[in-house]
């Protein structure tokens, strides 16, 4: 698919999305809340660490703060485009849905990932983009123009690694198809990127920067905006994102070779 | 036949229970990967915390807990909490916005039994998986063991059986406001984020702001899980402190079940209604 065709099929999706959840106005508020009071409690988590110790792992309240703030958009990310699109794969796997997606001229890939999106959730964006802005100027700190490109490359791998990893476990669907809960182990891991990584004991620290990919996803935007990256970690950053969208699309290829209908 | 048990006395209970343990049982044995996924979500948080909790405490102490403490009392929130965890908010409410509470209602028995039962299997299950994991560990790591004390491990036992009664008559009663609420799931996620500090999920009480702690002190949150935590830690004495605590959590206890009858008989009014 040329790149043109593809921009103008996500504007179809999203234009269709927005119409659909348009019907669920009330979601929209209850969207608002959720995002206020579990943002709330994130900091009060923070705050109860902080209570005994002025130092994460090296980082300060306010550092910590903005890290929180990265965790959040991200968090948006997840709940508005990964979770109401790749996130129902197992669901077209075992109702056969898939097949009508296959026959399409439409990469399924595309598809699969990008037909629904919660436009609710650019709450959590909003107070994550609010939280980073918040601590920056607490930090007294206004980054260079260098290291808000950095942040943007940084942040923009950590959403590409995020959503390889979306696909890659979803995948799974074709093997096994009882796996609606996969999201569960995702999710439950994804609790660490709430702390930098310097915060872990070194083994832990080891497993998320080269086994589980927790660092790039939050440590390294945050340290971006607070003047702790070095060049060669937003170059590496992009190196990943590339990798694991690479290994994500093999995966998806090999399980979509797999699959042989629902009525196969 | 366990359908007339409730006029059976005694002896129908015993074979109503056996019934539906043993169905419990069985659908869950269908679902062992799902179990497997939310006894591991079950482990990462307090682990997470244990993690940060570590780094923070160093070779020190912090607020009286050194390292060893922290592993001690989050290993036992990992324990005492999929010992006690419900989700019964959840399937309540679906049965009452689903309509499948219909075919519940037209048993014999109030379908609050089918829920312990499953409550009991589920337990039973993912707690024997921990406590594997949990001798595993110890063999290894000295830090985490509990010391070999029967009189403990009974009085801790004892309370995290009331514990897990607050819960899941907390969760039971908070799912049937879906009578009334089309959101009532969300006033039980309200409660699981305030148990995240009143339980003592992300830290032990006593390194909580006073303040905190004090509000806590008056709610059920701290005996639906630090309490039995704290008494399998050693960190509460098995004198009076113990025996207030649990004449603390049958209070609860009585106020929770009280609560439920209420929502109950009044909610199934208001259901007949809608229906009739």
């Amino acid at each position: 698919m040329s790149g043109g065709r593809v921009v103008a099929v996500l504007r179809a999706f999203w234009r269709a999305s927005i119409a659909e959840e348009l019907q669920y106005r009330g979601n929209l508020i209850a969207a608002f809340w959720d995002t206020v009071f579990w943002g709330a409690m994130a900091v009060l988590t923070v705050a109860v660490f902080f209570g005994q110790t002025d130092r994460l792992g090296g980082w300060s309240f306010w550092e910590v703060l903005l890290l929180l703030g990265v965790f959040n958009v991200l968090v948006g990310v997840i709940e508005g485009v990964l979770r109401p699109g790749v996130g129902r794969l197992s669901e077209y796997v075992r109702t056969g849905a898939l097949d009508l997606i296959l026959v399409r001229p439409v990469e399924p890939q595309l598809f699969v990932s990008f037909r629904h999106v919660v436009p609710w959730r650019v709450t959590d964006i909003a107070l994550g983009f609010g939280f980073i802005g918040t601590a920056l100027r607490q930090l007294g700190r206004v980054p260079a123009v260098a290291e808000v490109a950095a942040f943007a490359l940084t942040l923009a791998a950590a959403v590409a690694v995020v959503y390889s990893v979306w696909i890659a476990l979803m995948s799974l669907a074709f093997w096994f198809v009882s796996v609606e809960n996969i999201g569960v182990v995702f999710e439950a891991v994804f609790e660490a990127a709430r702390y930098p990584v310097s915060a872990y004991p070194g083994a832990l620290r080891f497993v998320f920067v080269y086994l589980l990919p927790i660092a790039w996803t939050t440590t390294i935007p945050a340290s971006a905006l607070t003047g702790r990256l070095v060049p060669s970690s937003a170059l590496m950053s992009a190196i990943v994102a590339v990798a694991a969208l690479a290994a994500s699309r093999l995966v998806w290829l090999a399980a979509v070779q797999h699959y042989t209908s629902a009525g196969g | 036949m366990p359908i007339e048990a409730a006029a059976r006395g005694p002896r129908g209970w015993f074979e109503l229970y056996g019934a539906l343990l043993r169905s419990a049982w069985l659908v869950d044995l269908q679902y062992r990967a799902s179990l497997a996924i939310w006894l591991f979500w079950g482990m990462t948080e307090p682990l997470i915390s244990l993690a940060i909790w570590w780094s923070v405490a160093g070779g020190g102490e912090v607020g009286g807990y050194g390292r060893a403490e922290f592993a001690r009392y989050f290993f036992g929130v990992v324990l005492v909490n999929q010992l006690t965890l419900a989700w019964d908010a959840y399937y309540v409410d679906r049965w009452i916005r689903g309509g499948e509470l219909n075919h519940r209602l037209a048993r014999p028995v109030a379908p609050i039994h089918e829920a312990i039962a499953d409550n009991i299997a589920y337990k039973l299950r993912s707690a024997a998986v921990v406590l594997i994991l949990w001798s595993g560990f110890a063999a290894l790591w000295p830090a985490v063991r509990v010391p070999f004390e029967p009189a403990r491990w009974a009085a801790a036992a004892l309370a995290t059986l009331f514990a897990a009664g607050i819960r899941f008559l907390n969760g039971y009663a908070t799912g049937l406001l879906a009578f009334w609420l089309t959101r009532a799931t969300a006033v039980m996620e309200l409660q699981f984020g305030l148990s995240l500090f009143l339980s003592g999920r992300i830290a032990p009480l006593a390194l909580l702001p006073a303040g905190a702690a004090a509000v806590a002190g008056v709610l059920w949150f701290p005996y639906m899980l630090a309490f039995p935590v704290e008494v399998l830690t050693g960190t509460v004495p098995l004198g009076a402190e113990y025996a207030r605590g649990i004449a603390i959590q049958v209070l609860w206890l009585a106020a929770w079940f009280a609560a439920y009858r209420w929502v109950w008989t009044r909610g199934l009014r208001r259901y007949g209604a809608v229906g009739g």
